[in-house]
């Protein structure tokens, strides 16, 4: 990002310096829904300590730029997951933890939402029922790719997902 | 010893009741009284001495669709006394019963329940409310007749581009969501405003242990009135296991409380077992004698670590989550998952125990004690401690049975309610441990019984590690039973255990007709399964008696009076997981 001179001078546009900063200080809400939560909060505890990458859980939304989806969102708990999303300043990013919050998960029911992104957008998903803390910090850590590389102009190059063209789901 | 009402007294309440009718599978005693009748009988069970069934297990419906009468009342009632339960069943004319919250004030949310889920109205319940859903939700959905789904009928799209992800059965229709408004008439009806402000904590603050949704009614800084919201994590689950084979259920149990995932799910499959007939090898149950105490462990540890948290001790939570991570290690080394492990298997469990588990159980157990007398250095004489806690939500004995409160929560009060105890269910029987008790019944006597109960836990887990080392290769899964799937090996070896897995696996297990209640010691009350069974391969109604939620139920009275900052300290100390109470 930078061009570096004999003299100790730096040079950057004022966007990569920001994203930089941003990045390396992802302050998420401490918002927990379900099993993944107990997971978020071991990720954030004595063994994982994700202090050491700048990530702090605040107890406010307005302080926050980070909202990890961490559990099962039902119909009766999304208006109000929505409001603490439109609390928070830009920018802001989301992160969908876990199977439940990306599509459901194993609860296709009349109570719950199939998948939070119908109702925020959704930057990172993290496969896993609940994921594991390494999993959390792999999806905090292509967070932060996903945030340098959009401030440097490039395009973030998604994992290719491997569809089968040939198979049709079951019919009931 | 029979933990259900023995036959002379079932004969003696016939005589009184010559209407009566009387079922029995196994030891599972039910009687059947109609319903312009059916108050009566609660009552004269409730206060003769004889009988003295004081306590409130549970209350639920039972949808018999399309037959007439539809629905079937479900009581399930204790006697501390004797140490007996009973099944008191009423077949519901119309759509109405009378109400049984003047005899238990427990029955209070099991009702709302029964109206929320079935649409079953109650003469004379004070503020019959929807539960879980919110006001102006049209369906009842435990009804038969309604589908698991939902109705879908809001066009709800991604807000992602999805134009290379063709998801495979994505359905841009969704089933209603409520709005704020609709949360605010919710809200409406529960608390009218008569003092000075009401103030509302969660549904989303750390705090609230999850999702619980609180109202105070306030005067200054007292609580004049106060009513929870639940239902910000109803999943379904009750519905969604209508449709599944009984092992397809296990995975659901341990979503349910899933702080003490092995608990729930050791006690799903010992009532599932009782009512296949099926007799898990000995190994077996020692094993899951050892997870569950060992999850138990855990589950205090959290208790501990996130109690301390929100009274101003952050130390705690760092070191209860050191112990964690090592409990954590062992259970994925055991069973493959770290939380919610799906271990148990209907007949056993999924795998032997694996090479050098044992050693580094018996590692932890010894070292873990010395770690247990540095919490209580911490926090047990600590002056902030004993403010917060002590004279918080004092439990008495009539709460206990009015309330059907269970687990620590009864303990407190004094009541030697433990289920471990009373009716041992695998290798409980034989181990030796003490209950201990509390005098007050405050927050501070729970705070002191959960650390007592990790030190039992130790000990339990000291002798199943002794017996254990003794059973290197014996069998760990009962497979000659024609209710247990084949182990993966036996599956590749032989052709029958193929035919077998198939049909277990597809048409699931055909269970024999009959009901079963069976209830297990959790770490945060009783949890109990009442299973309808209809000679199919899936449950036929699957009601889950959980602790928390009649454990909750307890705190808007005790609060009364008191201040936010006890309410904090109060909820700590019931220890609610909305995963449980909300189901």
């Amino acid at each position: 990002m930078a061009v570096k001179t004999n003299s100790g001078i730096i040079l950057a546009t004022v966007e990569e310096v920001l994203s930089w900063g941003r990045k390396n200080s992802l302050w998420p809400v401490s918002v927990g829904l379900a099993c993944c939560a107990i997971e978020m909060m071991h990720t954030a505890a004595s063994r994982f300590d994700t202090d050491r990458l700048g990530i702090i859980f605040r107890g406010s939304p307005r302080q926050s730029d980070v909202l990890i989806v961490a559990g099962t969102v039902v119909n009766k708990v999304a208006p109000m997951l929505k409001l603490i999303y439109d609390q928070m300043p830009e920018p802001k990013w989301v992160i969908s933890m876990g199977g439940c919050a990306s599509a459901g998960g194993p609860f296709p029911t009349y109570a719950t939402l199939q998948g939070v992104d119908r109702i925020i957008p959704v930057d990172v998903y993290i496969p896993g029922c609940p994921p594991t803390p390494q999993a959390l910090l792999w999806g905090i850590l292509q967070l932060q790719k996903k945030i340098k590389e959009k401030k440097e102009g490039k395009e973030f190059k998604e994992i290719p997902i491997r569809v089968p063209t040939e198979s049709k789901p079951i019919q009931k | 010893m029979s933990y259900w009402i023995d036959q002379g007294k079932v004969d003696a309440l016939k005589y009184t009741f010559p209407y009566l009718k009387v079922y029995k599978y196994k030891d599972v005693v039910s009687v059947e009284i109609d319903t312009k009748h059916l108050k009566d009988f609660l009552t004269f069970l409730k206060e003769d001495p004889a009988y003295s069934f004081r306590m409130f297990i549970d209350f639920t419906v039972v949808d018999h669709y399309p037959s007439t009468p539809r629905f079937e009342a479900v009581y399930i009632l204790f006697s501390p006394h004797y140490k007996q339960r009973i099944i008191v069943k009423s077949w519901i004319e119309g759509d109405s019963l009378p109400t049984a919250t003047d005899l238990w004030k427990g029955a209070k949310w099991a009702e709302r329940e029964a109206w929320d889920m079935f649409g079953i109205k109650f003469d004379g319940h004070e503020n019959l409310v929807r539960i879980f859903l919110w006001e102006g939700y049209p369906y009842f959905p435990l009804r038969k007749d309604f589908p698991k789904e939902g109705i879908k009928e809001v066009y709800l799209p991604s807000l992602n581009e999805r134009e290379n992800i063709p998801s495979h059965d994505y359905d841009p229709y969704h089933t209603p969501i409520p709005t704020l408004e609709d949360l605010e008439k919710t809200q409406k009806r529960r608390i009218d405003k008569k003092n000075q402000i009401v103030l509302n904590w969660g549904p989303l603050h750390p705090g609230t242990h999850g999702t619980i949704w609180f109202m105070f009614d306030m005067e200054g800084e007292t609580i004049k009135e106060c009513d929870i919201i639940l239902g910000q994590l109803h999943r379904g689950i009750e519905k969604l296991a209508e449709d599944l084979t009984y092992t397809q259920v296990i995975p659901y149990t341990d979503r349910m409380d899933y702080i003490s995932a092995i608990c729930s799910n050791v006690t799903y499959v010992n009532a599932v077992e009782k009512l296949l007939g099926v007799d898990p090898p000995e190994k077996a149950k020692w094993i899951r004698t050892m997870l569950c105490e060992l999850q138990r462990i855990n589950s205090h540890l959290l208790w501990l670590g996130t109690t301390a948290l929100d009274l101003g001790a952050l130390t705690m939570f760092l070191y209860t989550f050191r112990e964690r991570e090592k409990l954590m290690d062992i259970i994925e080394g055991i069973a493959g998952i770290r939380l919610n492990s799906s271990f148990m298997r209907i007949g056993g469990v999924r795998y032997d125990l694996p090479e050098g588990a044992i050693d580094i159980v018996e590692k932890f157990i010894e070292d873990f004690p010395s770690r247990v007398r540095d919490y209580e250095d911490l926090l047990t004489k600590n002056r902030i401690w004993m403010k917060r806690n002590r004279e918080v939500g004092i439990v008495s004995e009539e709460d206990v049975y009015q309330y059907g409160l269970t687990g620590v929560m009864a303990r407190s009060a004094g009541v030697p309610y433990d289920i471990r105890y009373i009716q041992p269910t695998d290798a409980y029987a034989e181990v030796d441990f003490e209950i201990p008790l509390g005098t007050i019944g405050d927050a501070y006597d729970r705070y002191l019984i959960r650390i007592e109960e990790m030190k039992q836990s130790v000990k339990i887990v000291h002798q199943c590690v002794d017996r254990l080392k003794r059973m290197k290769n014996d069998r760990y899964v009962a497979t000659d039973n024609p209710y247990v799937l084949p182990t993966l090996q036996e599956t590749y070896l032989s052709i029958e255990s193929m035919v077998k897995d198939f049909n277990l696996r597809i048409y699931g297990e055909q269970a024999p007709l009959g009901e079963v209640y069976l209830s297990g010691e959790n770490p945060r009350g009783e949890l109990g399964f009442y299973i309808v069974s209809k000679g199919e391969g899936k449950p036929y109604r699957l009601r889950i008696r959980s602790g928390a939620f009649y454990n909750l139920q307890a705190f808007p009275e005790l609060i009364r009076g008191k201040t936010v900052a006890d309410a904090v300290a109060l909820l700590g100390s019931i220890d609610p997981v909305v995963g449980e109470t909300d189901r």
